[in-house]
């Protein structure tokens, strides 16, 4: 009998390519918004994006992060969320039995459909997910006109 | 023989928590990390999204079961943009090998992060053994 050893990147990959395929559909046939680089860093945190009517609201799976480690940057409409998951410190590798968090830089940014207020974003961290919320310009929300028939 | 390499790992050869495969589709099962201190083994889990007040762990002689329900979050978006999160409830089992005490687990969660510490019976302890 071989002993395999077991490579907790298996798993991972597998469902990281996953996603990476669903995403790449979805922004082919939806259009619009684009991952600007694939994710750069060592890991890929889940992203949400989803638009209302007067806003958007943007949720980013980060468990077990500090609020210090993550950057939220804005620049025009391309938003970059940039930050660092730092391994425990007090723990010897070899003391590991099993590894398969991910650990290190990661660094997402998308464009946005349209221009957001630059001033009025908020951002908060609860439960492992950070949630931005960046309010739409007023020219950007939809308007409705009315059209006198004559 | 499969069957063998299935829970085989780690450099040390021998683990004393191996996980449960659980094939359920419903269910997400959480990543974990697991490491050993001189009197427990430590097991995180990152569960994002999970809610404490909704976490059940709970502990048998040889099983801990984890789960967590995920609230779905994003209420009627006029449209979604970027969807790549999984809203399943949380579901992980791992499997407790003698010398250590199901009894006396402690389990926290912060930041979406589930830390759960079961402590050695004293015959797993490191013993030092004095040289006469």
């Amino acid at each position: 009998m071989s002993l395999i050893r077991w490579n907790p990147a298996r798993e991972t990959e597998r469902w990281n390519m996953q996603r990476e395929i669903n995403r790449l559909f979805d922004s082919f046939f939806r259009g619009g918004i684009q991952d600007e680089d694939f994710g750069l860093g060592v890991w890929t945190p889940a992203v949400d994006i989803v638009e209302h009517e007067n806003e958007y609201v943007v949720r980013v799976e980060l468990p077990g992060i500090s609020k210090e480690d993550v950057k939220i940057i804005l620049e025009s409409n391309v938003l970059t969320i940039r930050g660092e998951r730092k391994q425990e410190k007090d723990v010897k590798e070899e003391n590991y039995q099993r590894m398969e968090r991910s650990y290190g830089s990661f660094q997402r940014s998308f464009t946005l459909p349209t221009t957001v207020k630059n001033d009025n974003i908020d951002a908060s961290y609860k439960d492992g997910i950070l949630t931005i919320t960046l309010p739409k310009l007023e020219e950007a929300k939809p308007k409705q006109i009315e059209v006198k028939v004559k | 023989m499969r069957k063998n390499n299935e829970g085989a790992l780690t450099r040390r050869g021998t683990s004393a928590l191996v996980r449960h495969r659980e094939p359920r589709e419903e269910y997400l099962t959480p990543v974990a990390d697991i490491f050993e201190t001189s009197d427990a083994f430590v097991v995180r889990l990152d569960m994002p999204g999970a809610k404490k007040e909704s976490l059940v762990v709970s502990a048998e002689p040889m099983l801990i079961t984890v789960k967590g329900p995920v609230e779905k979050y994003h209420t009627d978006p006029a449209r979604t943009l970027v969807s790549e999160t999984v809203t399943k409830a949380y579901y992980r089992v791992f499997n407790l090998t003698r010398g250590l005490d199901h009894t006396r687990i402690q389990a926290e969660f912060e930041d979406g992060v589930l830390t759960m510490t079961i402590p050695k019976n004293d015959e797993m302890k490191l013993k030092e053994i004095p040289i006469q």
